[in-house]
């Protein structure tokens, strides 16, 4: 990539002197301002034809018709009327609820974290420790939520422990198979992002705010919601939407711990598929993708996400 | 650091929050493990420490063969996300055009894998319609089935996820390394590849090395895209949750998830342990630099 414009490639050296190379047509072609320039694009090229047109396109598929085992080309809101006006709108809205809660959740346990290493921690560790956060996150989702039904059912190690103890006579019954359980599976899959992201916008709050703050005699609390919050909006920002979109996306979590009748968005577009209704699979991603990049495009006019990739330390 | 205003108790509540975070976010992960080590199964009065669940997986051909798969995915994965990686952080470092790079980048990360994998799969049927409409229209069958659900299918599903990770990652590794010392090489006569490969590589293969295996845990662990784009083959979390959904949690199935958490708790570790060392190596050169005498 580097601009090698007034670069003279030489072929000899001929009585002290360089004897500059005049460029041929093939190696105009294959030099570094010609194919090797390009090839830094390849990749950029790649996601925009295998990920924004199939995005931009789910749009356009969802207004197609449905026939017997595919769609054809057409304009129809057959998929949105039938989205809109059956119970799935009724499941959809209330999976916003508890994506939403999962959210708040999430930010309640994992932003102090975040806050806490920023603050307490010494700045050489302070990686590390956040690097810790990346071994549940990386270990299987799969694995993690489904062994949440051992974990969580009625014979299961929360009960047997809590019984044990002594804390509760009879098993606890609504922490699986019920939205509640829906719930403890996001925020234990997406609470090491909050983290991440609130690391990542503390890490652009200067160490000093904290002593400024305590030295002209601000309380925790004033200087959590005064200073904190706002200076590090864009990580939380980024984070909240993470864990809401992919709460209300990802299929897996409500299928294993929701029970019968939880589902959301990922579920909803999931059976769409397997009953071969793709223009309503499309229609309910198109409503996700716009709902997603909504929420970006609101929250980078008003906190300038990419302030989270330019840490001042 | 422990301000001067803290008590000491207050400070190490918070560490003890902190692990016990981490410690809840695995619980289900080492009870998996507790659980394919009982020879008696889940929920059973005694417990007798065995491996033999383990071996029913090794002994079982089928899920052999989704093992195969599985690392043959990965590997393919890794060949093509980590140079993509590489060539886009260097696009993104020159580039005057940073904000869309990184959109381009990070959207994958945002987006639910069910949604994008049914907008992917919905794109790939109509790819492949539009390739036969084309050979038959020319006559021959030269572009039948080239977007047929299948390796390369599943392969374009998990480059478009795992490259983000990989473009992360190398970024932040290039963050440390100072541009000049490959436009001295330039200088010197080196080509931009020979500058690339002998001054700045050395310096950023931790965090490429790093960026290969979050692609190949990624890839292991990976299932919605995976199960709808892949086709014909199964790979090892494929079969592992239709198994669980299908016949419920065996013990064979705690085995099999015992054998995916190992893969990545192993995987991880080893970065964690690799760059704590590493970074303490580099403290060690930089406090003994600083020492007067030296």
């Amino acid at each position: 990539m580097s601009n090698n414009n007034t670069r003279t490639e030489t072929v000899g050296f001929k009585g002290g002197r360089n004897i500059p190379a005049s460029p041929t047509f093939i190696s105009r072609i294959l030099g570094e301002n010609g194919l090797q320039k390009w090839i830094f694009y390849l990749p950029v090229a790649f996601m925009f034809l295998f990920f924004v047109i199939p995005t931009m396109l789910t749009v356009v598929w969802s207004f197609f018709e449905r026939t017997m085992f595919w769609m054809k080309p057409g304009f129809t809101f057959f998929s949105y009327i039938n989205f809109f006006t059956s119970s799935r709108f009724d499941n959809f809205l209330s999976s916003i609820f508890h994506s939403s809660i999962s959210v708040f959740i999430c930010l309640i346990l994992g932003f102090p974290i975040a806050v806490f290493v920023r603050r307490n921690v010494p700045q050489v560790a302070q990686h590390r420790v956040i690097l810790l956060f990346i071994l549940p996150f990386m270990v299987s989702e799969i694995i993690r939520t489904f062994m949440l039904r051992p974990v969580l059912g009625r014979n299961g190690l929360v009960n047997s422990v809590l019984l044990q103890i002594g804390i509760i006579s009879d098993p606890i019954t609504v922490i699986l198979f019920s939205p509640l359980g829906v719930i403890i599976g996001d925020v234990l899959s997406f609470m090491p992002f909050i983290v991440f992201a609130g690391f990542l916008a503390m890490e652009a709050v200067p160490k000093y705010v904290f002593e400024v703050c305590q030295d002209l005699g601000a309380g925790k609390w004033r200087t959590m919601i005064d200073i904190i919050i706002p200076l590090a909006a864009p990580g939380i920002f980024a984070g909240s939407v993470f864990i809401f979109v992919n709460a209300l996306g990802v299929a897996l979590i409500p299928s294993i711990l929701g029970g019968p009748g939880a589902v959301n968005a990922g579920l909803i577009a999931t059976q769409a598929i397997a009953a071969l209704d793709f223009p309503l699979a499309m229609a309910i991603s198109a409503i996700m993708m716009v709902t997603l990049f909504g929420l970006l495009y609101v929250g980078h006019r008003l906190f300038n996400l990419t302030r989270i990739l330019e840490p001042t330390a | 650091m422990l301000d001067e205003y803290a008590s000491l108790l207050s400070y190490r509540l918070k560490w003890a929050y902190l692990l016990g975070i981490i410690l809840v976010l695995m619980v289900p992960v080492f009870f998996n493990f507790y659980v394919s080590f009982n020879e008696y199964g889940f929920g059973a009065a005694n417990y007798k420490f065995t491996l033999d669940w383990y071996f029913v997986v090794f002994d079982d051909s089928q899920l052999k063969a989704a093992f195969g798969w599985t690392m043959f995915l990965a590997a393919i994965t890794v060949v093509l996300s980590v140079p993509a990686g590489v060539l886009t952080a260097k696009l993104f470092k020159h580039s005057e055009r940073k904000v869309l790079i990184v959109s381009l980048m990070l959207l994958p990360l945002f987006v639910p894998s069910d949604i994008f994998a049914s907008a992917l799969l919905v794109f790939f049927k109509n790819l492949n319609q539009g390739f036969e409409l084309l050979s038959n229209m020319l006559g021959n069958d030269w572009f039948y089935g080239w977007f047929e659900l299948g390796l390369m299918t599943a392969v374009i599903g998990l480059v478009i996820y795992t490259l983000p990770y990989v473009f992360i990652v190398t970024l932040i590794t290039m963050g440390r390394f100072h541009d000049e010392q490959t436009e001295a090489a330039r200088d010197c006569g080196a080509t931009g590849w020979q500058a690339f490969w002998d001054i700045e590589f050395p310096q950023i293969r931790p965090g490429i090395f790093s960026a290969a295996s979050f692609v190949v845990i990624l890839t292991f662990n990976e299932y919605t895209r995976t199960s709808m784009l892949k086709g014909g083959f199964d790979t090892f979390t494929t079969v592992l949750v239709s198994e669980m959904l299908n016949t419920g949690m065996s013990e064979q199935s705690y085995a099999m998830g015992g054998i995916v958490s190992f893969v990545a708790i192993l995987v991880i570790g080893t970065i964690i342990i690799g760059t704590l060392i590493r970074s303490e190596r580099l403290e060690k050169v930089a406090r003994a630099k600083n020492t007067p005498g030296m």
